[in-house]
């Protein structure tokens, strides 16, 4: 099965990615600080990770750094409100890019493209 | 006793006298007169005056003293009459130069006046002059303006010129200003060239004229140890005036005047009166000059403010725009996520309840006017963003790739080869990434634009202490001193700069960064801009 972790300081859309992302047949585990993002990627291994851009004091960038150079067979997706850092992130340290929105067909979309491309590799 | 002359008859016939000439014919009936300005100097009546001696008249030699005084005497009269005649006209003729000299400020028709004045036949009459201005920066005289005939034939076709139109001095002058001016320089640039005289050579004629205030008549010039053979030899004539022109204590240079083709001799006369005409003339063109650069330097200044008044309003519009983004993006992401939630979770109640009418459409109603909040929040994010600095965590390598990349059309365009050498060990760091992608592209828009002779950049990032470094060099010709100091300076604005406000933006951008920015000659040749971003806290 296939483990998806997902980082943002926001309860709500935690519970709403989980909802969704379990519907879709993924192991989902959701986390709202980097700190317990850190515990729960050393105590188990995700195939996907979803990272809030924005978290409340922290960066989701910092975490994006850290977890790019221990996993790199971890697929890493960035979400956020920002539609304008897509062009220069998508070249860049994440596997891919979504912007936050209620309609979450682009981030399963996204998911599944990047785990079969994954695979290919 | 039997008189030979004519001089006691009260009127004469005109064969009588030669000595009436045409216009004077009423002395033929004035008797008083004729015999006043006539009859004493004609040699038939000092033959009546001798008949008084030989006949031993007493009064005889009383009236030759007497006769013989008064022609004197007369003769003393005229020639004061002649001198006070000719310092009349000379000192009308000062007048009106020293008007024209005290109300001109313009330095061309300063010099138009004074050329003219010395050359024409109603002023000095001299037939040639030169002018030498003082250039402080390089501390010599340099050759300036000269007027006159170049050769006889020129001269003649000019004096005939002057015969024909009775022009006065000021019509000369405005004559000269208009039409000669230019045309005159370029007639005796070789000679000009030539007498240029460093104020080093404390012997030459001219700086020792400067040195003694006086005007110098020098003659025999080619035989004179005084003065140089080489002088002479420029200037061709055996003797010329040196006149230095001094206001103020100041040396504003040299005129020399001479009689190139007449050769008639200068005399002391003329040098006396030369001397008055140079004070004014020296003042005026101080006047002139001075004003000049004022003109210069209130030109200047004018632009300056100008731009500083359109720049202060950018930057007011740029705050306030950056305080309208602010608010607005911060207001757009406190509604974002709960819209998202609230969008969310309608779409997935929508997959449970099935058909179940009414409720379906609710909710369908709510995803879709949830979307559409969504959509105006993006917009209203998207304008936002662009209006107020956005502080994140960039790879500034990749930074600089990309704005390199948006430029390659245009190094494409100027045969430019670039080249990067980027260090792929750097952190990232934080900086407004659209910031610091507008320095380095004005940067590189500076080096293609106005930089002449480059053809190959380098683009280079690297650690530098406590902080990040990009450098942007160049093959190109070096930049001056003060050139690189006005193109980071603000509100600095020089011809050949011409960028705007370009680089001094870059350097108030990058200060805010908390980074230095220099431009620096490259001991290869060309230049290097360099700004070294300093990692924050958080980045090390």
């Amino acid at each position: 099965m296939t483990n998806i972790l997902v980082v943002d300081d926001e309860a709500s859309i935690r519970l709403l990615f989980a909802q969704e992302l379990a519907d879709e047949g993924y192991a989902v585990e959701t986390v709202g600080t980097i700190a317990e993002a850190m515990d729960k990627l050393r105590a188990s291994t995700f195939d996907v990770a979803l990272l809030d851009i924005k978290l409340k004091n922290e960066s989701g960038l910092d975490l994006l750094q850290k977890i790019v150079k221990e996993r790199q067979d971890m697929v890493v997706i960035l979400s956020t409100a920002f539609s304008c850092y897509k062009d220069d992130f998508s070249a860049w340290l994440a596997d891919g890019y979504v912007v936050k929105s209620s309609d979450t067909q682009e981030l399963k979309d996204e998911i599944k493209r990047l785990l079969a491309k994954k695979r290919n590799r | 006793m039997e008189w030979e002359c004519c001089w006691l008859n009260n009127e004469i016939r005109p064969e009588e006298c030669p000595y009436v000439a045409a216009g004077e014919e009423e002395l033929y009936v004035a008797h008083r007169k004729r015999l006043v300005e006539k009859c004493l100097e004609c040699p038939s009546f000092r033959k009546d005056l001798n008949q008084l001696s030989d006949r031993d008249y007493p009064m005889h030699d009383v009236l030759r003293y007497l006769v013989d005084e008064f022609i004197e005497q007369r003769g003393q009269l005229q020639s004061l009459i002649a001198f006070h005649d000719s310092k009349t006209r000379e000192i009308k003729f000062l007048h009106e130069l020293s008007m024209v000299l005290q109300t001109s400020l313009d330095l061309d028709e300063v010099l138009s006046v004074a050329m003219t004045a010395i050359t024409s036949g109603k002023g000095f009459g001299m037939n040639r002059a030169f002018l030498l201005m003082a250039d402080r920066e390089r501390q010599c005289l340099k050759g300036y303006l000269g007027v006159g005939p170049r050769n006889y034939d020129e001269a003649w076709r000019i004096w005939s010129e002057l015969e024909q139109g009775n022009y006065t001095l000021k019509e000369l002058a405005r004559h000269f200003h208009k039409t000669k001016i230019s045309s005159e320089k370029v007639k005796f640039q070789d000679i000009l060239e030539r007498l240029t005289v460093p104020y080093a050579d404390q012997l030459h004629v001219f700086n020792r004229a400067l040195r003694e205030r006086k005007p110098i008549l020098v003659t025999d010039a080619f035989h004179n140890p005084e003065v140089s053979e080489d002088l002479a030899r420029i200037l061709e004539v055996d003797s010329f005036l040196v006149m230095p022109l001094i206001s103020r204590n100041r040396r504003i240079g040299v005129l020399l005047a001479d009689n190139f083709v007449t050769h008639r001799a200068i005399t002391t006369q003329d040098l006396q009166s030369m001397e008055i005409f140079t004070f004014p003339v020296a003042f005026a063109l101080e006047r002139a000059s001075l004003y000049e650069k004022l003109q210069e330097e209130i030109e200047k200044q004018t632009a300056a403010n100008i731009k500083l008044q359109e720049q202060q309003a950018l930057i007011v519009k740029m705050e306030k725009m950056a305080v309208v983004g602010r608010i607005t993006s911060s207001i757009a992401h406190s509604i974002r996520n709960p819209l998202m939630t609230i969008g969310g979770y309608a779409r997935s109640l929508m997959k449970d309840v099935g058909e179940v009418p009414r409720k379906r459409e609710y909710l369908e109603e709510i995803v879709k006017e949830a979307k559409r909040l969504e959509d105006v929040l993006e917009e209203v994010l998207r304008y936002s963003e662009s209006l107020y600095p956005v502080m994140d965590r960039w790879d500034i390598n990749q930074l600089v790739r990309n704005v390199c990349r948006e430029l390659s059309e245009q190094l494409a365009g100027r045969n430019i080869e670039l080249t990067l050498d980027l260090d792929p060990d750097i952190p990232t760091i934080l900086l407004d990434y659209k910031q610091i992608a507008y320095c380095l592209k004005t940067i590189l828009q500076h080096i293609i634009e106005t930089q002449p002779g480059v053809g190959a950049i380098w683009a280079a990032t690297g650690g530098d202490g406590d902080g990040l470094r990009v450098t942007i060099s160049d093959d190109g010709a070096t930049i001056d001193d003060a050139v690189k100091e006005a193109l980071i300076t603000p509100f600095t604005s020089t011809q050949e700069l011409g960028i705007g406000v370009g680089l001094p933006l870059c350097r108030i951008i990058l200060e805010r960064h908390g980074s230095t920015f220099s431009i620096i000659d490259r001991p290869e040749g060309g230049t290097a801009y360099t700004f070294v971003i300093p990692l924050q806290r958080e980045d090390q």
